[in-house]
């Protein structure tokens, strides 16, 4: 993704809609962040539309695939329940978009550890986020933590990756130590995965 | 309530009432036999009589399995729901709880405790009563310390414990053998070692306790008194592998440092019999600040394999 070539303002009326251009933006060989973005926030959550991939999990959140973009992006919602947040964590050199579907997400930015240092990560910044508001990261911003605080509602998120990537490190607050997990899909294309 | 609900719908099993600004649940709840999920979120209860008398005797004692009551105004877990015996999950998130009644391990069927986003500052050890509790959430609290007889919560597999006031947490957690998620983040947990301040000299009983158990000093029931031959029974082996003595009230508190798969570095509280006790290793690294380099590695392994997703980053 670099200088723009010609910048669109798309509005997906769908999530089929959606789907679709994101299927032609990401067959060109420049993709352009911004317009990825706003294509993502013009898409208004209606949950008829994703409830099939909605799937949840009492004890953490979930993953699960709603398209694959032909190898070039995947596309999954998260289901966060009460209390559900995900470790730090970093994006493994790819674009991370993610739009809240429903409820509410703080997003807290962190600082890439020193590479010898053995201290408390610093934070940089933290928000929350609203619903079908999109937020970008990459490896280059940053790192973070996403999570649902809310102690009565449930949250649900659309997140778009590209490159696609399966791993990724997941940093210690207090000392900035990393260990590389492997993600997997709780459900792929409305199909509950059992591995 | 509408007062005719049972009547209108006798057979109901799910009724959400959540968001409907209820001060309190009356008296109608207890003819609907078949209830078995009553959500009632976000809504102003929280007062005396928010929930009906009789909630347990009622066929809804039996029947409801799920209970959610997060977002009201509680102060306290409302005694009339520790007669649901047949729940098995109960939601007080976003309350406005100090505490916890021990007779919540009258929930006898509880799998799943949300009580995230309170007040509370301690737990009772009543709660690892609960035999079917696998879920427990207790982030967003004032929590200083963890009692070590939530060990005993051997369904246990998920717990959160974030943004809470604890600076240590009990060596027995390594005997949750099931527990795959642990949340600790948030917490002003100790990053150095800490070298115990107070132990308090064993009792003269104590010492003659010790002696028996250590020496293996035979004695039968005939020979003491009921009260004593209880107390020998309630001997605690000292876990420095090292030393093979035991304690029975008298013991040092230390924290030491457990490692998981060299990534977390947990602070467990141990119990050893005497400061001489204090590390296994002790003949070895005298200085304090290295001391916590030279951890128990059987502990670190064991614990590794059991705690597979430990959230402390």
């Amino acid at each position: 993704m670099e200088q723009p070539v010609q910048t669109e303002t798309w509005k997906a009326r769908s999530l089929e809609e959606l789907v679709r251009i994101l299927h032609r933006i990401f067959a060109e060989d420049k993709v352009c962040v911004e317009e990825v973005q706003a294509l993502m926030e013009s898409y208004e959550s209606n949950p008829e539309e994703w409830l099939q991939y909605a799937k949840f999990d009492q004890y953490r959140y979930t993953r699960n695939l709603v398209d694959n973009g032909n190898g070039k992006f995947n596309l999954m919602i998260l289901c966060w329940g009460e209390g559900h947040g995900s470790s730090i964590h970093d994006h493994t050199d790819s674009h991370c978009f993610m739009k809240i579907l429903q409820g509410n997400l703080k997003e807290t930015l962190f600082e890439w550890p020193e590479k010898k240092g053995n201290g408390e990560m610093t934070k940089k910044s933290e928000r929350v986020l609203r619903e079908n508001q999109c937020a970008y990261i990459n490896d280059s911003i940053g790192l973070h933590r996403v999570e649902n605080i809310s102690h009565t509602e449930s949250a649900v998120s659309l997140h778009l990756y590209s490159p696609p990537f399966d791993s990724c490190n997941t940093f210690d607050q207090r000392t900035g130590h990393k260990h590389k997990v492997k993600m997997t899909f709780y459900s792929q294309f409305g199909e509950r995965t059992l591995c | 309530l509408p007062s005719g609900l049972s009547q209108w719908f006798p057979a109901l099993e799910v009724l959400d009432v959540s968001g409907t600004g209820l001060a309190e649940l009356g008296a109608e709840l207890l003819a609907l036999p078949r209830l078995h999920t009553l959500l009632a979120k976000n809504n102003r209860l929280g007062g005396p009589g928010s929930l009906p008398k009789g909630l347990g005797q009622a066929p809804l004692g039996r029947s409801l399995r799920v209970l959610n009551l997060s977002g009201n105004r509680f102060a306290e877990v409302p005694p009339a729901l520790l007669g649901l015996r047949g729940l098995q999950s109960l939601s007080l998130g976003g309350n406005r709880l100090h505490g916890i009644p021990p007779d919540i391990q009258e929930l006898r069927s509880l799998e799943f405790l949300y009580l995230g986003g309170n007040f509370i500052t301690s737990i009772p050890p009543e709660l690892a009563n609960l035999p079917s509790l696998s879920y427990l959430v207790l982030c967003d609290n004032k929590i200083q310390s963890i009692p070590p007889q939530l060990a005993q919560l051997h369904s246990l597999r998920s717990l959160s414990l974030h943004n809470n006031l604890l600076t240590y947490l009990p060596r027995e957690i390594l005997n949750l053998v099931h527990l795959e998620e642990l949340s600790l983040r948030g917490n002003p947990l100790v990053v150095r070692f800490v070298r115990d301040l107070t132990y308090n000299p064993p009792s003269l009983q104590e010492l003659a306790g010790r002696t028996i158990k250590t020496r293996n000093v035979p004695y039968a029931p005939s020979d003491l008194p009921e009260n004593l031959v209880r107390y020998l029974s309630l001997a605690s082996n000292c876990p420095n592998p090292k030393c093979g003595g035991v304690y029975f009230d008298s013991c040092v508190r230390q924290i030491k440092f457990v490692d998981f798969c060299g990534k977390y570095r947990l602070p467990l509280m141990h119990y050893l019999c005497s400061p001489e006790c204090s590390s296994p290793c002790s003949s070895a690294s005298q200085s304090s600040t290295s001391q916590s380099e030279s951890d128990s590695e059987d502990e670190a392994s064991v614990a590794a394999r059991r705690m597979q997703k430990v959230l402390l980053g």
